[in-house]
């Protein structure tokens, strides 16, 4: 137990002077199109990264809530969602057929053996990140009836 | 431990004199359990009643080469239904470096990967499965052009805190065809794996030291409509059951599968089919059969949909690709399909002035028929009748009333062999069917607080009769939520509650959460894996830092 401690005081010690990135990964399009994701924030673009899987309820509870009100929150601030699919081979194929059937505008990436979720360290989705030049700005884990509210203020306050 | 602080004090040390192309990151995530005696459990709780599951994890980066290393432990006890092998260990379970430098991807260390679905090849992680198929080696990806690459693996797997004794090699290659066959609208890839195991058979000639699998690809894309097809063959090898040869005899395996897409906005139609004849593949000839999902090197998930609420993830379907020959039962694997649909409809549609949306899967999974001779041999159909495994017919409709409130009604219509539900034979004792009813809510008030309310109700003759649930949330703000859980076995014979208690907090690099009450024996699932949890009742506590 002391040498979890120890660890603990540790981590947090560390956690004061670290910075957040996202790392050097490049991710597969649907069509399979080869994207880094260290360029989806370059030049003080606004990138929404979403972290979601076609089994997770609360991702698609927040991704729907966003899309009620996508395409008015981007014509007052340009941004762009990705919404990164954690889905494995059992599920990936309802990947596509999901997007499209919900009317969704994102630009959906494959993390499809989670090499972007583990080195985020997110070991629950939904994770919702804002970024922007690739520094993390903005972090939340899970979602609950009006984060998308909460994202958005973040969004326009980046602006 | 003290080996972990000071390659961390080496790595901080290092960062002090940081430069900008330089980054050091990493996530701490403790899992644990408190456990109580809890008598209308029968539950009697273990000598080592806390028990918990810790991983930290750091990175190092600079410019092209990324480094990283994983500690775990599994101290006093891995929590229950965990692996046993891990129980009291810790250490440094992980490590690895990684050069990215042109059109060359090369790691050293432990390494995941997958090749093509994942069929013929995976390596992963997931903690709350327990499941981390890690390969120790060297991984080679090189790019010969955007349209051609090509990836090779070398090492050995690993099994809790040690590796497998037996060596994994492998070949995967991609071809896009778009700029060969001047493709404009239509995105056309093939692709091709090789996989094999050389384990030593001592001086037992019958049993094949080198066993290999080879596959091959094709995805389509073109429009609306989409293709996936993959197809591998598997060398002959023994069967065997929790280290136990089966059968004198040496059996080869295959599979199959198709995915036909059909989408366009506002509608998505996707349907998959898939054989699996005797076709699992493990690291170590005599680790098939594990409960544990340990030392896989083909990954063969439940093809159903994924339920997440209380009483619908109650009857799920594991996936059942083995060839198993014994006195109780006779089987050579799985076969069967399922479909999705998804519409959305429009505004000011019959239900209401908002988009509402639908979504609806049907699968059917069952034996692949097969008679079984004497000599232990079978003949095999492509996929004739054999028995069910598993069927379901389900559907859900999201509404939102107003900007305030919105709900999502699911019902569920399952038929399940009990030999895959509960365990035992498969085919021979029966059937569980029910009938599962859900209707969620959730409303949002002023900054952020919200209200979320499930009701849901099983129905069943069979197995454990009915059940009857309830779900209250309340989000204080989008960082800190409670609830409360009943799943109340009403019809069963000891009528009993399972609740829970607990609530969470999550604000930006820090996640917690904490819970009380009982948890139902079962499988917990993710992504089509299951981990079988025994029923127990305590204190669970999770936290997740990264940094």
């Amino acid at each position: 137990m002391n040498k979890f401690l120890t660890l603990l005081t540790f981590i947090f010690s560390i956690t004061v002077n670290s910075q957040s990135t996202l790392p050097n990964i490049s991710l597969n399009s649907l069509e399979g199109n080869e994207i880094n994701i260290q360029s989806i924030s370059s030049d003080d673009k606004i990138a929404v990264v979403s972290l979601w899987a076609t089994w997770c309820v609360p991702c698609i509870k927040e991704l729907d809530a966003i899309s009620e009100y996508y395409e008015e929150w981007r014509d007052e601030v340009n941004f762009e969602l990705y919404a990164i699919s954690t889905d494995d081979s059992r599920t990936i194929k309802r990947v596509n057929a999901m997007v499209n059937g919900k009317g969704w505008d994102y630009t959906i990436l494959l993390d499809s053996n989670n090499e972007l979720q583990r080195s985020l360290g997110a070991s629950t989705i939904p994770l919702t990140l804002i970024v922007k030049n690739n520094e993390i700005v903005y972090r939340h884990s899970g979602y609950s009836a009006g984060v998308e509210f909460e994202l958005f203020n973040k969004i326009k306050e980046l602006k | 431990m003290k080996k972990l602080l000071f390659f961390i004090s080496v790595i901080f040390s290092l960062t002090t004199v940081a430069q900008s192309n330089e980054n050091i990151f990493g996530s701490f995530e403790s899992n644990s359990q408190l456990l109580q005696d809890d008598n209308s459990l029968n539950f009697t709780s273990p000598e080592d009643n806390f028990r918990a599951n810790n991983y930290f994890q750091l990175n190092y980066n600079i410019g092209n080469v990324s480094t990283g290393i994983q500690y775990e432990s599994y101290l006093p006890s891995a929590m229950l239904g965990y692996y046993p092998q891990y129980n009291g260990e810790n250490g440094i379970a992980s490590y690895f470096v990684n050069i990215k430098r042109n059109k060359t991807d090369i790691t050293f260390g432990y390494f995941y990967g997958q090749f093509g679905n994942g069929l013929i090849f995976r390596s992963w992680e997931n903690r709350q499965l327990g499941i981390n198929n890690a390969i120790k080696g060297i991984k080679l990806k090189y790019k010969f052009s955007e349209s051609f690459n090509l990836t090779t693996i070398y090492g050995q797997q690993r099994n809790g805190f040690e590796l497998n004794e037996a060596t994994i090699q492998g070949v995967d290659t991609n071809l896009n065809l778009n700029k060969f066959l001047n493709l404009d609208k239509t995105d056309l890839t093939i692709g091709a794996s090789y996989i094999g195991r050389y384990q030593n058979n001592s001086t037992n000639d019958l049993i094949p030291a080198n066993v290999k699998s080879l596959g091959a690809r094709v995805d389509l894309y073109s429009g609306r409509f989409s293709l996936n097809f993959e197809g591998i063959i598997k060398d002959s090898d023994v069967i065997a059951n929790e280290g136990i040869i089966l059968s004198d005899k040496l059996y080869d395996g295959t599979a199959l599968q198709l995915d036909l897409g059909y989408s366009k906005k506002g509608l998505g139609l996707n349907t998959t089919f898939r054989r699996l004849e005797n076709f699992n593949f493990y690291s170590d000839r005599l680790a098939e059969g594990n409960i544990y999902n340990q030392q896989t090197i083909s990954y063969t998930p439940a093809l159903t949909k994924q339920q997440d609420y209380l009483l619908t993830n109650i009857y799920v379907y594991s996936a059942q690709p083995r060839l198993v020959i014994n006195a109780l039962e006779n089987r050579s694997g799985e076969v069967g399909s399922q479909t999705d649909f998804y519409y959305t409809f429009k505004k000011d549609s019959f239900l209401g002035k908002y988009k509402s949306k639908i979504a609806v899967n049907f699968s059917y999974w069952a034996a692949i028929e097969s008679n079984f001779n004497q000599d232990q041999s079978y003949d095999v159909e492509f996929i004739g009748d054999g028995n069910r495994y598993y069927r379901d017919f389900n559907f859900e409709l999201k509404n939102r009333w107003s900007n305030k409130f919105n709900t999502t009604i699911t019902m569920l219509d399952v038929i399940i062999d009990k030999g895959v539900a509960l365990g035992g034979p498969l085919g021979v004792q029966g059937d569980i069917k029910a009938k599962v009813g859900v209707i969620e809510g959730t409303y949002r008030y002023e900054n952020g607080k919200s209200s979320r309310a499930v009701i849901q109700h099983l129905w069943t003759k069979n197995d454990k009769k009915n059940w009857a649930g309830l779900v209250y949330e309340y989000n204080f703000s989008t960082n800190l939520n409670v609830f409360i859980a009943d799943g109340w076995n009403y019809g069963g014979t000891d009528k009993i509650h399972y609740y829970n208690f607990g609530g969470s907090y999550s604000k930006d690099n820090i996640r917690l959460s904490l819970n009380y009450g009982r948890q139902r024996g079962g499988l917990i699932c993710v992504g089509g894996v299951c981990r079988y949890v025994p029923e127990n009742t305590g204190v669970n506590l999770n936290l997740n830092l990264v940094f």
